[in-house]
Formats: structure tokens, C-alpha cells, sequence
């Protein structure tokens, strides 16, 4: 089946590059058909451009694609797609209030006269649905639909515009465990039709799952290939940052007797008077990190929003150390020692536009080395940049360079330094470590432990959740506003946490499924 | 970066501006059968001799000081992230509500003057605060409420006008405040132009240049360099951000509103203090909506906003030769209809290029060891802003 069949897609000694910078070098990447080829590499490891290439978003300036044995040019998406190459975006690019058939035919719809023929595309969309088990209606509204549910009709998307060879970038960053699982049968039956799905993700466990085949990129080129059936994830993990990984560290609890933080019967209600969060206590002691989990929308952002002062309680009261802070400001709370990395790094925690300086002095106006009196101290706030930059392994020219211009990773770490500085008692950390890659992400594990170690009770919300299990010192789990479980993380899978986290106690449990260590992997990566 | 680079990254988008609307008033004017190149040399032709020449000057200069005011008072509110559209009915309610008092009252020249442009600044804020209420308590958009209250506005200032504060013979073809007594006069700065060996103009230059250049350089020192001004850049460059980071938000539109309608209270003033001493039916107007494309073409920096409102009064003064040489004056509006939205969309061309460049240079240095030098980096044009405002207003308007 190798040599006789022509591959689906093959790339030769493709070359991107960019002003000043080499993206993409000497890229061969060999996908067969009727197979799911995953494509795993770090953050900024170039695999979003080589998709781009792919899919004819810009031209290589070296190099050959050929698919289905034969050379083709790609200038515009809509070549690719003429090609049988299709899409699927991390970000979903549906219109909420339009309903699955028309966000499904928008831009090639089936026309009756001037009208659309909505009984022959909802013809078509059954049958793609009833082909790969996609369970689809087409009446449903977008809005209405689960995250899986989307994605599906994202993938009903491509199909319909004809595409045997599908590109998913990064699909399981949305979803919970169930769903990943109903995605990789999803996976499974497109496979079975001969459809070629090409893969993109850095979490290694669902690539070793569901790939027949790897291809690893570091640093803008390929490194290899790997057969997922020998190859393990710690393995996997290396070839992605080229070198050895510590081993993890083994734990012992650093809680202290003291508490950082007391949450007691915290209440908090929608402008339309429903409870986001409903009476939820817990404490956080110093040195500990207490983890919660829960499928995103249940009510933790509003927890975190209540704990920093940004939203207003309608009962119960919080307490930093030993005062009650229900009533003090945002600012007041955060100069008496709150920090906070924020879920979107985008919205809450950055100025892109402005530069990095002044994204350290960001959440610290009031503090030194930030100030000075009423004035903002320039020099003191470059300084500690610089220290900030140095320390945490913030990859920029320099503090004057504008924030917008660094790569998610580099900005997670500015914002974890940020925080970090100035000695906080109590860190809410929500999702620290989405969206950065291996090396930052293990640089990022290693400093919230080191600051536990010294004493500092860290609140921790993910959906990574081996993440989650890996750093907590206990768990507790949200659904619908409430805290319906308190776990210990010793001995938990995630699949049991995910079974909590969607309100069935014992979750599915997928066979051969273990966390694995690499991904969980502490301590400094060399990059 | 170079000083020389970053200027010139400012600098672009106006001048890509500027000649896009060149362009196509030129245009404009070769449909209306008016030769451009004829409309621009009258446009700069300033006088024969060195008397008329300094007056032109000076007309230039005049109209420049409240619109750069405007453009103040509308950047400030931009950049917290508001517009404030109701710049219009601040300053002239501000400005007869000064007059009337002014005139009401007898006290020494120099306190005199302050309380005018106390009470001024008073009222200006008040006005803009009452959009700021609304915000903050009702959430209303600051777009419309402020809108809706120019027109308040301007309502209450003809009531005002012609009744407690009614100053003319019943019957008169202007109706106007009262006169304010000369000790509420501005003195101008002619004995400067005198001073420098210039001839003397025939319209006295406003005295209340100096007052704008003081508030063009404390707004840039507080935006630029202070935690207030942070917080308040903060908010508009990213408002869940500065919540997040402890600003509060509620009270920083409260501060904002207030300072930008103190700041626009100032904008009738010069006009008031330094030529009519008094505010009557042909009082300026539409300095408020002039101060929005000031500050859009000045890219909200108080040094940009001085060039912006020296160039837009440069093309003011424009109108009276062109009509007197049989051109249309309405060239000069077309030109600044024209400038305002291509700077717009120059503005953003000017950001993505900044943005592009800002990540390939980045780009380069990824992957290498960051660079980290703080001694080089503190070696920014931090002198740039500080005396600029300054001799860009004074010496701008001399040499066009």
C-alpha cells in the first residue's frame, strides 16, 4: 500500500519564508490516503503557517505540493478547496443565528431560480450527516448547539464543499473528554469513507490515540516521523523540543496551616436575577493549590470575577488572609496581595497595543518599582521588565517592544512575571497555560510550584485536566453555579473527573487512556 | 527603534492623509472648472506687504488656539475610550454662561480673568458630567446622550442669552451679553510680535495662546506620564484590562468627562476674552465638531493636535482670499471633509503598519536570546513632548 498508490498529499522541501525570518525550511511531510496524519510541534514551531501553505492562504517560495501524486499550485483558499483540500478552524466561523443547513450552504448555495433550494441542501446535509454519524439537524439553530455539535457542522462545512482531505487545527483545544472521544469516532468513520484527515495539536495522549501516523515539527522544520503504536508520549514530547525532559518531581504538600483565601456561601446573580454562582465555599491555605474543574460556562469566570471585586455579591463574603475584602475595590484587593492570570490573556490581562513596560506596570499602578508618587517611574518599570524578561524566558528585542508583537507564550509568561513580582499571598490562576506550548507550558507549571513552595495558595482553573490533577492540592468541581464535588487529586483519572465535571459520577472510561507523565512534565525545558 | 523612525511612524498616516484629500479636492475642483493650482496659490498666498503678511499670520494663529483646546478636550475623552460628540454644546454654554457672569461681577484684572475661565471650566464640566451620570448609572452611550445634550445645549445657551444674561438694546440686529469690563479682557501679544522685530498685525494675537500651550503640555505630562494619566490610557486601550488591573472603571468616565469638559469650557475664551467681550448671536460655532477631526488628524497626541489645528486654521483663514479671487470657499470644506475621512482610514493603514512591523522585527528576534538592555531602552525621546507643544504652535504658524 505504500509505493502503488499515490500519497494524498505530499510536501518536498518546502520553504516559507517571511521578512527577515525563515518560517517554514525544507518542510517534507508524506500524508497516505485514508488516514489520519497528525502534525504536532510547540507553539510558534511553524505548523500554522505550513497549514496555510496547505490551504493556499500564501505561496511557498520553495518547494512542491502535490496531492494525489500530482503537482498542483495553490493561490487562494478557493484552490485548495477546487482541490479537495478543506478547513476546519480552531476558531469556529459559524453565524450564531443562522441555522446549521444555512451556515452550511452560505457561499455555495444550491439555487431554485433566484431562491435557495433548502430542500436540496437539507437533502445533502442528511446524507453527509447520515454518512459519518454526525447526528446533525439540519434546523437546528447554531446558537442553540454544543461545542461538539459546532464542530460537527464545521466538518459538514468542508464535506459539502467536496473535500477528501481535511485539516483540523487543533480541534480538541475546545472540548471536554466525551467529546473528544465523539470526535475521534467522528474521525473513525470519515476514515472508513477514504477520507485523509490531516491533524494538528500539541496534546500528545489524543495524537498517539488517534493518528495512524506522526509527523513532528521543530522550529519550522520537520524532524521525523512516528508510528504512534511505539512511540510514546514522553518520546513524542522530546523530538517536539529537542531534548530531554525531566523527569516529574514527586510532591510532597507544602499547605501551611494559615488561610489565603476563605470563600464562604458566595452568591452571584445575572442582570436577569439567575444564580451564576450559588453559594460556593472553599479556602485556599498558603502553599496550597486548590484546583477547579468544570466545563467551561458553569460558573467559574464569575467566580473569579466576585474573588477579584469586578462583579458584586449578592451573598456571602470573601476573605484574603485575614481581612474581609468583600467591600474593598479591585485595586485595594490587589495591593494588599491578589494576583491574577487571567482566562483570556487578550481581554483581562493585556494592552496589546501598548508596550511591554507598560504592561508590567499593568495591575501594579500603585506599587513599586512602578511608581513613584503620582508619576509613573519609566526607568523602574523598563528595569524590572528587563528582570521580568530575563527571569521568566520572555523571548522580545526588548521593554519598549509593543506586546502585540510576542507570541501567546511569551505574553502568558510576561503576565505570570508580572504577577508574580511584588510577593502575592494568593494567585487565581485561570487556564495559565492555554494556548502556550510545551516548553513555556512546563516553564509555567514549574513557577506556580516554586511559589507554592514559598507559601503562596494558588487557585487554579483549567480544562487541561491533567493539568488540573497534576499541580491541585484538592479539587473541587462546578456544574451550574454550585460545588458539587470535592476530589482528591491522588489517584483520580481525568476520565473520572470528567464524568463529575458533566454530572454522571463515574465518567466513560476509555481503555488504554493513562495521563501521561510528559505532558505533565515539570521543571525548566531547555528550548 | 530611532527617534528619527518613530517620528516618522507618526507622522505617515497624517501626511497619507493630507495628500489623499489633496487629491481629490483637486479633483473636485477641476469638475467644479476651478484650477487647483491657482485655488493653492491663493490658498498660501499670505499678503504683499509684511503688515498684511503678520496678519494672516496671526488670523491663523487666533484660530488655531481654540481649536487646538477642542482637539484637547476631545482626545482626552478618546483616550479613555469615549466620545465625547458633545464638545459643541459644552463650550457654548460654558462660554455664555461666563460671559454673563463675567460681566456681572468687579474684580482686579488678573482675578477677573480666572473667574471667567473658572466659571468656564465649571460649566464645561458639568455639562460633559451629566453624560458621564448617565453612563455610569444607566448605561447610556456616551455617543448619544452627548449629542442629544449639544442640543440642550444650544438651546439653553439662546435662552441664557436672551434672557438673565441679555446685554443689547431690545430691538438691536445682534443680540448680545453684556460687555465685560476691561479688567475681564485678555491682554494680547502683540508687544511680543514687537518685541521679536516683527511689524505689528492689525488684529491683536490672543494672549490666550499661552494659557493653550500650558494646558496642550500639563495634558500631555498627566496622559503621558502620570498613574492617573496610565489608568486612563489603560481603560481606553483595553477596558476589561484596566477593571482587571483595579481601575475603576465607573469613576474613571466620571473623571474623564469632567476633565474633557473643563477643557472644552476653555474653547469660546479666546475668542471672548481676547475680541468680542461678549458672547452674542455670531458668537463661533462648530469649534466642538472642528476639535473631533482636529484630534483624529493629530492622533490624539497634544503635539499632533497643535499641527493638526494650526493646518486646519491655516485652511479657515483660506476662505475670504478664495472668495475674493471668485473660488468657491466651499473648496475648503471639501478639503477638510476630505481630510477627516482619510484619516480615518489612514489612521488604521498607519496602525497595521506599525503593528506588521513591530512583529517581523520581532519575529528576528525570536528564537535568539531576548535582548535586554535596559540602560539603552530608557533612552527614549522622553524631551520630545514636554516643550514641543510649545514652539510647534509658535513657530508652525510662521513659516507655512
Amino acid at each position: 500500500m505504500t509505493e502503488s498508490a499515490p500519497l494524498a498529499v505530499e510536501l518536498r522541501k518546502v520553504t516559507k519564508r517571511f521578512p527577515g525570518v525563515v518560517a517554514n525550511r525544507d518542510i517534507d511531510l508524506r500524508v497516505r490516503r485514508g488516514e489520519v496524519h497528525a502534525i504536532v510541534g510547540e507553539n510558534g514551531a511553524g505548523k500554522s503557517t505550513l497549514m496555510k501553505t496547505l490551504y493556499g492562504m500564501h505561496r511557498p517560495d520553495e518547494g512542491q505540493i502535490l496531492v494525489d501524486g500530482r503537482e498542483i499550485v495553490l493561490r487562494s483558499p478557493n484552490d485548495a478547496i477546487a482541490a479537495g483540500i478543506g478547513m476546519v478552524h480552531q476558531h469556529f466561523m459559524l453565524a450564531d443565528n443562522f441555522t446549521v443547513l444555512e451556515n452550511v450552504v452560505l457561499g455555495q448555495e444550491p439555487r431554485r431560480g433566484p431562491r435557495l433550494d433548502r430542500a436540496e441542501a437539507r437533502r445533502r446535509i442528511r446524507e453527509i450527516s447520515d454518512a459519518y454519524a454526525f447526528g446533525i439537524d439540519p434546523d437546528a439553530l447554531v446558537e442553540d448547539l454544543g461545542v461538539g455539535d459546532r464542530q460537527r457542522v464545521e466538518i459538514a462545512k468542508v464535506l459539502y464543499r467536496g473535500a477528501r482531505i481535511l485539516i483540523l487545527d487543533e480541534p480538541t483545544a475546545v472540548l471536554v473528554p466525551q467529546e473528544v472521544d465523539e470526535l475521534f469516532a467522528n474521525l473513525a468513520e470519515l476514515k472508513r469513507e477514504g477520507l485523509t484527515v490531516i491533524f494538528i495539536s500539541h496534546k500528545l495522549d489524543e495524537v498517539r490515540k488517534v493518528a495512524d501516523s506522526i509527523t513532528v515539527i521543530r522550529r519550522g522544520t520537520t524532524v521525523g516521523e512516528a508510528d504512534p503504536r511505539t512511540t510514546t508520549a514522553r518520546q513524542l514530547a522530546e523530538m517536539m523540543v529537542g531534548s530531554e525532559l525531566p523527569t516529574p518531581e514527586t510532591r510532597e504538600s507544602t499547605v501551611r496551616e494559615a488561610a489565603a483565601l476563605v470563600v464562604s456561601e458566595v452568591t452571584v446573580h445575572a442582570p436577569d436575577g439567575r444564580a451564576l454562582v450559588d453559594d460556593v465555599s472553599f479556602t485556599v491555605h498558603e502553599g496550597e493549590v486548590v484546583g477547579i474543574a468544570g466545563v467551561e460556562g458553569n460558573g467559574q469566570s464569575e467566580l473569579v470575577d466576585a474573588i477579584m471585586g469586578l462583579r458584586p455579591l449578592v451573598a456571602g463574603s470573601v476573605r484574603l488572609g485575614t481581612h474581609d475584602v468583600s467591600a474593598w475595590s479591585t485595586r485595594r484587593r490587589r495591593e494588599s496581595g491578589l494576583a491574577f492570570i487571567p482566562e483570556d490573556r487578550h481581554r483581562q490581562g493585556m494592552l496589546l497595543d501598548a508596550s511591554l513596560w507598560e504592561n508590567r506596570v499593568l495591575g501594579h499602578q500603585t506599587q513599586a518599582p512602578s511608581v513613584r508618587g503620582p508619576f509613573i517611574d519609566r526607568r523602574g518599570a523598563r528595569a524590572d521588565t528587563a528582570r521580568i524578561m530575563r527571569e521568566y524566558d520572555v523571548r522580545a528585542p526588548s521593554p519598549d517592544t509593543p506586546a502585540v508583537a510576542l507570541s501567546g507564550g511569551n505574553q502568558q509568561k510576561l503576565i505570570v512575571g508580572r504577577e508574580m513580582s511584588g510577593r502575592p499571598r494568593l494567585l487565581i490562576a485561570a487556564h495559565p497555560t492555554r494556548g502556550v506550548d510545551v516548553g513555556a507550558q512546563a516553564k509555567i507549571w514549574e513557577l506556580l510550584r516554586q511559589a507554592r513552595a514559598e507559601g503562596l495558595g494558588i487557585v487554579l482553573i483549567s480544562a487541561d485536566l491533567d493539568e488540573l490533577i497534576g499541580l491541585s492540592d484538592s479539587l473541587a468541581v462546578m456544574l451550574r453555579g454550585r460545588i458539587v464535588a470535592t476530589l482528591d487529586p491522588t489517584g483520580i483519572t481525568p476520565e473520572e473527573l470528567g464524568g463529575h465535571m458533566t454530572g454522571g459520577r463515574g465518567g466513560t472510561t476509555a481503555p488504554g487512556a493513562t495521563p501521561a507523565g510528559a505532558t505533565r512534565a515539570g521543571g525548566g525545558v531547555a528550548s | 527603534m530611532t527617534v528619527v523612525r518613530r517620528i516618522g511612524t507618526a507622522l505617515i498616516a497624517p501626511l497619507i492623509a493630507i495628500v489623499i484629500a489633496v487629491v481629490i479636492s483637486a479633483g473636485v475642483m477641476l469638475i467644479l472648472g476651478v484650477d487647483p493650482l491657482e485655488a493653492l496659490s491663493v490658498m498660501f498666498d499670505f499678503g504683499d506687504d509684511p503688515v498684511q503678511q503678520i496678519t494672516s499670520m496671526v488670523t491663523v494663529l487666533n484660530r488655531a488656539v481654540p481649536l487646538f483646546l477642542a482637539g484637547i478636550a476631545v482626545a482626552i475623552a478618546f483616550r479613555a475610550g469615549l466620545f465625547n460628540i458633545g464638545v459643541e454644546g459644552q463650550y457654548r454654554l460654558a462660554t455664555v454662561v461666563a460671559a454673563g457672569i463675567g460681566a456681572m461681577v468687579t474684580l482686579p484684572a488678573p482675578l477677573h480673568v480666572v473667574l471667567v475661565m473658572v466659571v468656564a471650566m465649571t460649566v464645561g464640566g458639568i455639562w460633559a458630567g451629566i453624560v458621564a451620570v448617565l453612563k455610569v448609572t444607566r448605561g447610556v452611550s456616551e455617543v448619544i446622550s452627548s449629542i442629544m445634550l449639544n442640543t440642550i445645549a444650544l438651546g439653553l445657551a439662546s435662552f441664557l442669552l436672551t434672557g438673565p444674561f441679555l446685554g443689547s438694546e431690545p430691538g438691536a440686529s445682534i443680540i448680545r451679553t453684556e460687555t465685560l469690563p476691561e479688567s475681564a479682557w485678555m491682554p494680547s501679544l502683540d508687544g511680543l510680535l514687537g518685541g521679536l522685530g516683527l511689524e505689528l498685525p492689525r488684529r491683536p494675537l490672543y494672549g490666550f495662546l499661552v494659557i493653550a500651550v500650558v494646558i496642550g503640555v500639563v495634558a500631555w505630562v498627566v496622559l503621558q506620564r502620570t498613574r492617573f494619566g496610565f489608568d486612563l490610557r489603560a481603560s481606553g486601550l483595553n477596558a476589561s484590562a484596566a477593571s482587571a488591573s483595579g481601575v475603576d472603571a465607573k469613576r474613571m468616565v466620571l473623571k474623564t468627562m469632567l476633565i474633557s469638559g473643563a477643557v472644552a469650557g476653555l474653547i469660546g475664551l479666546p475668542d471672548l476674552l481676547g475680541r468680542n467681550h461678549n458672547y452674542n448671536t455670531d458668537f463661533t460655532s462648530g469649534l466642538g465638531f472642528l476639535g473631533i477631526a482636529v484630534a483624529l488628524l493629530g492622533r490624539n497626541s497634544p503635539i499632533g493636535i497643535a499641527v493638526a489645528a494650526l493646518f486646519y486654521a491655516f485652511l479657515d483663514r483660506a476662505s475670504a482670499p478664495l472668495q475674493a479671487a471668485d473660488i468657491p470657499s466651499t473648496v475648503v470644506q471639501i478639503m477638510q471633509g476630505t481630510i477627516l475621512l482619510a484619516v480615518v482610514v489612514a489612521n488604521e493603514l498607519a496602525r497595521r503598519l506599525a503593528r506588521r512591523r513591530a512583529e517581523q522585527a520581532n519575529r528576528q528576534g525570536d528564537g535568539a536570546p531576548p535582548v535586554i538592555d535596559p540602560g539603552a531602552a530608557t533612552a527614549q525621546p522622553a524631551g520630545v513632548g514636554g516643550p514641543a507643544p510649545a514652539t510647534a504652535t509658535t513657530d508652525g504658524g510662521g513659516t507655512p
